[in-house]
This record gives C-alpha cells, structure tokens and sequence, in this order.
C-alpha cells in the first residue's frame, strides 16, 4: 500500500534525502547519513576548484556511501554559473542528476524563480535529470513543470532557518494542485516533528542538511528524522482523521451524569 | 607486541576508530614496546621528518635531553611550507570544542597547560618572546544572529556534560565595551576565560634559532620518506634508533585518508581601530575570527573548503572575510590588506589527529585546524613515549 517513492524512474524506499555538507568531520557525516537510512544525498562543488579535482578524496569517501549522488548548484547567482558547475557535476560524479539552486538573494539564499526556469529549460535540453530548489509559488512550481522537470522541491522556510513549513497554505495548494508531481520539501526543516508534518501533509519525500550536521548528536539525529519521517508517511497513508471542534472521550464514560459530562465540554 | 597489536588498531586502513592518540590522555603509552632499538654506546639517534610547528617542537622537546636529534624539512626551514605558518596561533580549546569532538578539548586543556612554561623557556633560551598570551577570547554576535550565541552555549553545555559558568561568562554591552573597546556596535557577547593564542610568526623562527644553539641537525630541501627504524631520501637510507614523522600533508602517501582542507587568511593593518585578545564573530554561515598582533596587524580567518587547493585566495573569500571584518567595527575598512595567507590543514576522515606508532616509526599528523591547541599535548605524549622507551632499554 505504501508505495515507494519514484523519480525520474528510480524507486527508492527512503523518502529522506540528506545533505553532506557542515558536519564536524566526513566519518561522521557518513555515520548520519547510514543512519538516517537515507538512498539519496546531496553534495556540492561550488567552491571545491572542481575542474582541478582537489577535492576528490572526500568525493570518493562519500561516493562509498553507495547513495544517489544529487550534486547541487549550491551557490550560483545566475543560470550561466548553474549551468557550467552542472556540466561539471556530471563529468565528475557520473550522473546526470542535479538539484537546481539558483539564488537570488544572499542573506536567506532564497532561490531566483526566473534564472531557476531559465536554467532548468536549458539543462533538461542538455539531458540533465534536474530537481529545483523553488519556493512554493504555484505558478513557478507549474512553470518549472513545463519546462520539463519531473520533481520539484520547494521550500519549507530559508536554507538553514529551521523554522520548518512557514507557509502551509501555500504548501498546501501545491500539494493539491500538483497532485501527480513528485514533491520534495527541500530545506527550512529543523526538527523531526516538522519533517514529519510534511509527510502528513502529502508530500513525497523531505530533504535536509543543517538539522541534522549541527545537532550535538547527528547520527541519533539522523535516525530521528528517518523515524519521523515513516510515521509522517504512515500517517498519510493510514488516513489522518479530522479535528473537531469538541473533546470526545474514546471511551464511553458509562458512569458520569450527563450534566458533568456537559461540564467538561470547553467553554469557548 | 602491544605495540603490534596497537599499530595494526591504529593502522593505517583505519583512521576512523581507534587512533593510538585517543590512549594518551589514559597514560597508555608506556604500553608500546619496541619504538626504539637503542644498544649503541652512542647518544640514541632520532631523525625528524617535517619542520613545521609539530617537527620543530619535537625536535627542541627532544633535543633538551640525551638525544641525537636531525631535523629533516621538504622545503625550507626559514619560511614554513605547512599550515603552521598560515595560521593565526589561537591556543582555543572552548571556541573549537563547538566545531569538535571531545577529545580536541581535553588535548587543548593539556596544551594551554603547557604553552606558558614552554614560552617562558624559549624566551630564556632566545632572549626573543613568542608573544604567548592567555587573555581569554571574545565571542560576538550582531542583533539578527544573536540566537548564534545560545546555540554556542548550547552546544559547549552539552559537549561538557553540565555547568559552564566556571569558563564562559556572558557579557553585556557595558561589560564588553570594557574587555573591547572597539566592538562598540554589539550589545552582548561571550567571554571565555583563559583561552589563548600564540604569535606564531615569531614562535617558529625561535623554535629554529634553538634548535641551531641545541645542535640539531638541520636538512632542509630534502624529502623524505619514512620507515621503521631508517628514512629513505634521494641520495638513499639513513638508519636511526627511531623516526618520527611528522610532514603533515607530505606523508599522503604513507597515510591512507589524509586529505587537505583549504584555508584562507587576510593580514589586514590600521591603526584606527584595535582588538586586545581574539575575537570570534557568530554569524550562521560564516566563521570569522579576528587575532590581534603587534604593529596595527589583525589576522583573520579563516575560510574552510574542501579541496586541496593551494592557489591564491579567492575574491569570494576576500569578501566575505573583509565584509566580517567591517562588520566588527566600520573603521577596518581603512585597514590596509598586507597579506593575504593560503594553506591546507593536513585532516584524517574524523577530524582528529592521527597518531601512530610501530617499531622505530611513530608518525603523527591530521593536527586539522588545530596545530597550535594539539601539538603541545602531542608533543608531550611523544616525548614521554620515546623518553621512556630510552630509559627502559638503558
């Protein structure tokens, strides 16, 4: 009944992606990341000299992790920069798959709805399996749709906030709206509970980084977030029920008056 | 056989667990057998591979006692290759325990234990000082970001299992202005008590200058290699009672996992505007320190990317360190740039230093960012190791 997730025509069993970056050292990255159960991680270049390959020792230690490798874009301002740290990706990690960021302000790195579409128009022209980092504004969402991405991945608050879903309407429209897209909630999630809000709320899967490299703990951390994440699948799947307006006892209070029952009914 | 047992734990397939380091502060160390293989009527020879901060403070540690000590350097001696010269000196076990394991502080503790005594004997030995100073450091954070400086509380809280007051003093704007005039635009901040830092563009020089009045063997330009007992270089073997191997990033070779992470630096002088003691700025993205030297100088650092890149500093890095820097007092920004410092901390997969020891070879490296808080904890550990190993077969 739980059907795994499918993307670009991969299934994967874990709807929990993780990012590499931040952690107190690259062991314990790869400890969190094995913890969090994750099939899917993120990794960047941007400021690595890439087409130097001076990194290429901690690439290859996180290439062990057997994961997908998703290389971001982390960084770039405009679709040209996107575009070359992309091709250079590819070349590198071997695949063509990328998650899209193209930033359009500094200060909360919220991403450029127009150079996102622009860059992902011509990056899935070059055969790129592209995964964007959007905000959750329905009509770049349909856009980047029609462009030709498959997956979207729009925000849940700022990179790094952990402030979790800030605009749950928003998230909430997508979600309806776009029914039959693969949608990742992709950054702003700081703690387990709103990781699985997500879940709840219909998405496909989360992604995420700081909550997990900052805690005191990441690998615990991480375990967390995998936990919270099932329950916040299961959850979707099992049917939430509705909230109501009144307290009602699961089990029948037989044995109380009914004026004291009346009592206990909130007063708003 | 303990001391197979241990190399084969500490091996060089398996730097993640197990490090022979994480024995010291246990005493394990009078465990290994074997390092040395001393039965010459001779004073026991000890060759030093690598003249950075950790080969130079071996090689003096060592030369103050019965020993042959030669000194063996890739480059040249006068102006170090390695991250040691880069750096900016911070002895600043609370500020990294953040950014750390455990183990980083409890070797830090040991070092900032060791650092006034030390300093205090190369000053007597030179007649130069080394600028040792223990003024604590300063932590601030601006308005927006100030949730930085409960996290770091947080964290420290956390790492040390319980009470931090004894260590950490939460400062008001009156209480800070007093510590640092200069950091008028912050209203709160974090003081922490008895960290240090050491003015490493002098301390390396004198560590040379001894090592000469001590008749070290000084062999610069010459790579090495180093095995048990003997060190390979162009023109063939030497043998030695033991080899130490300290030459950071030069022993990729030999140590599987080794990796260099970038670091860039900027050297800024005014004289409008002073610091007294190092000053870390919280920001969520961005890690600044700020270190006060003689003549109007400010060391500031330090970016960390990895890649082992040793091309000159980026303009991305130069912003967003001069930016920072602005950012603690609008008149940095008629501090003149008079340097600018690019290296790669030699690091191991954990981050911890690597410490590792077979018979008549002990190698150590991946001191990371924190050269000058590990190296005298280490240095000690090794001095005892070998001294002991000495005194046993005398």
């Amino acid at each position: 009944m739980n059907e795994q997730l499918s993307l670009y025509g991969k299934t994967f069993t874990s709807r929990l992606l993780v990012g590499t970056a931040l952690y107190p050292s690259p062991a314990v990255m790869r400890q969190s990341v094995a913890a969090s159960g994750a099939e899917i991680i993120t990794l960047s270049l941007r400021r690595q000299s890439p087409d130097q390959q001076q990194g290429k020792i901690l690439w290859d230690y996180i290439r062990e992790s057997g994961c997908q490798l998703l290389p971001n874009t982390a960084g770039c301002k405009t679709p040209r920069e996107a575009i070359a740290l992309a091709e250079m990706s590819r070349e590198i990690f071997q695949t063509d798959w990328l998650k899209l960021e193209v930033i359009g302000d500094d200060y909360n790195l919220q991403p450029d709805p127009y150079g996102l579409i622009e860059a992902a128009r011509e990056l899935v022209g070059r055969g790129f399996k592209v995964l964007p980092y959007c905000t959750d504004d329905l009509v770049v969402c349909r856009k980047l749709l029609d462009v030709g991405c498959e997956v979207l991945m729009p925000w849940g608050a700022p990179i790094g906030t952990g402030q979790g879903l800030l605009n749950r309407y928003n998230l909430q429209t997508l979600r309806e709206r776009l029914a039959d897209v693969p949608l990742i909630i992709d950054a702003g999630i700081g703690a387990p509970s709103q990781a699985a809000e997500a879940m709840e709320m219909g998405f496909d899967a989360v992604l995420l980084n700081t909550a997990i490299a900052k805690a005191q703990n990441p690998a615990l951390m991480a375990q967390s977030f995998k936990l919270a994440v099932e329950a916040g699948r299961n959850a979707c799947v099992a049917g939430l029920m509705v909230k109501r307006q009144t307290a009602s006892p699961s089990t029948p209070t037989l044995d109380m008056p009914f004026w004291q029952q009346v009592d206990k009914v909130p007063q708003d | 056989m303990a001391a197979n047992a241990l190399s084969r734990r500490s091996g060089a397939q398996n730097l993640q667990s197990g490090s022979l380091w994480r024995a010291f502060p246990q005493g394990l160390v009078a465990k290994i057998d074997g390092i040395l293989s001393v039965k010459c009527e001779t004073k026991p020879s000890i060759a030093i591979a690598g003249g950075g901060l950790m080969g130079r403070l071996l090689a003096w540690r060592l030369s103050l006692q019965d020993f042959d000590i030669s000194l063996y350097e890739a480059g040249d001696l006068s102006t170090p290759s390695g991250a040691c010269w880069a750096a900016a000196g911070m002895i600043s076990p609370l500020s990294e325990l953040v950014h750390s394991e455990r183990e980083i502080y409890v070797l830090g503790v040991q070092s900032l234990e060791l650092w006034p005594g030390w300093a205090e004997q190369l000053e007597a030995q030179s007649g130069r000082s080394v600028q040792f100073r223990s003024l604590g450091s300063v932590l601030v954070a601006h308005g927006q970001d100030k949730s930085e400086l409960l996290q770091f509380q947080r964290e420290l809280r956390g790492k040390l299992n319980g009470d931090i007051s004894a260590c950490v003093q939460p400062l008001g704007a009156d209480e800070l202005r007093q510590l640092e005039p200069a950091l008028e635009n912050f209203e709160q901040g974090l003081y922490l008590r008895g960290e240090g830092d050491i003015n490493n563009r002098r301390l390396l020089p004198i560590l040379l200058n001894v090592l000469r009045q001590q008749g070290v063997s000084l062999k610069e330009r010459t790579p090495v290699s180093c095995h048990g007992y003997q060190l390979e270089h162009a023109e063939g073997r030497a043998r030695f009672d033991c080899v130490i191997d300290c030459r950071g990033l030069g022993a990729r070779e030999q140590i599987q996992g080794l990796r260099g992470v970038r670091g860039e630096v900027l050297v800024v002088q005014t004289r409008e505007v002073a610091l007294q003691r190092p000053v870390r700025l919280l920001h969520p993205r961005y890690k600044l320190y700020a270190v006060p030297r003689g003549d109007g100088h400010t060391v500031i650092g330090a970016t960390e990317i990895e890649s082992e890149d040793m091309s000159p500093i980026s303009v991305r890095s130069t912003m967003e360190l001069s930016s920072a820097l602005y950012s603690l007092h609008p008149a940095f920004a008629e501090a003149r740039i008079v340097e600018t410092r690019v290296n790669c901390r030699p690091a191991t997969m954990d981050n911890l230093p690597y410490v590792h020891c077979e018979p008549g070879l002990v190698r150590v490296n991946g001191l990371h960012r924190h050269g000058y808080l590990l190296a005298p904890a280490l240095v000690a550990n090794i001095e005892k190791l070998v001294t002991e190993q000495v005194l046993q077969v005398a």
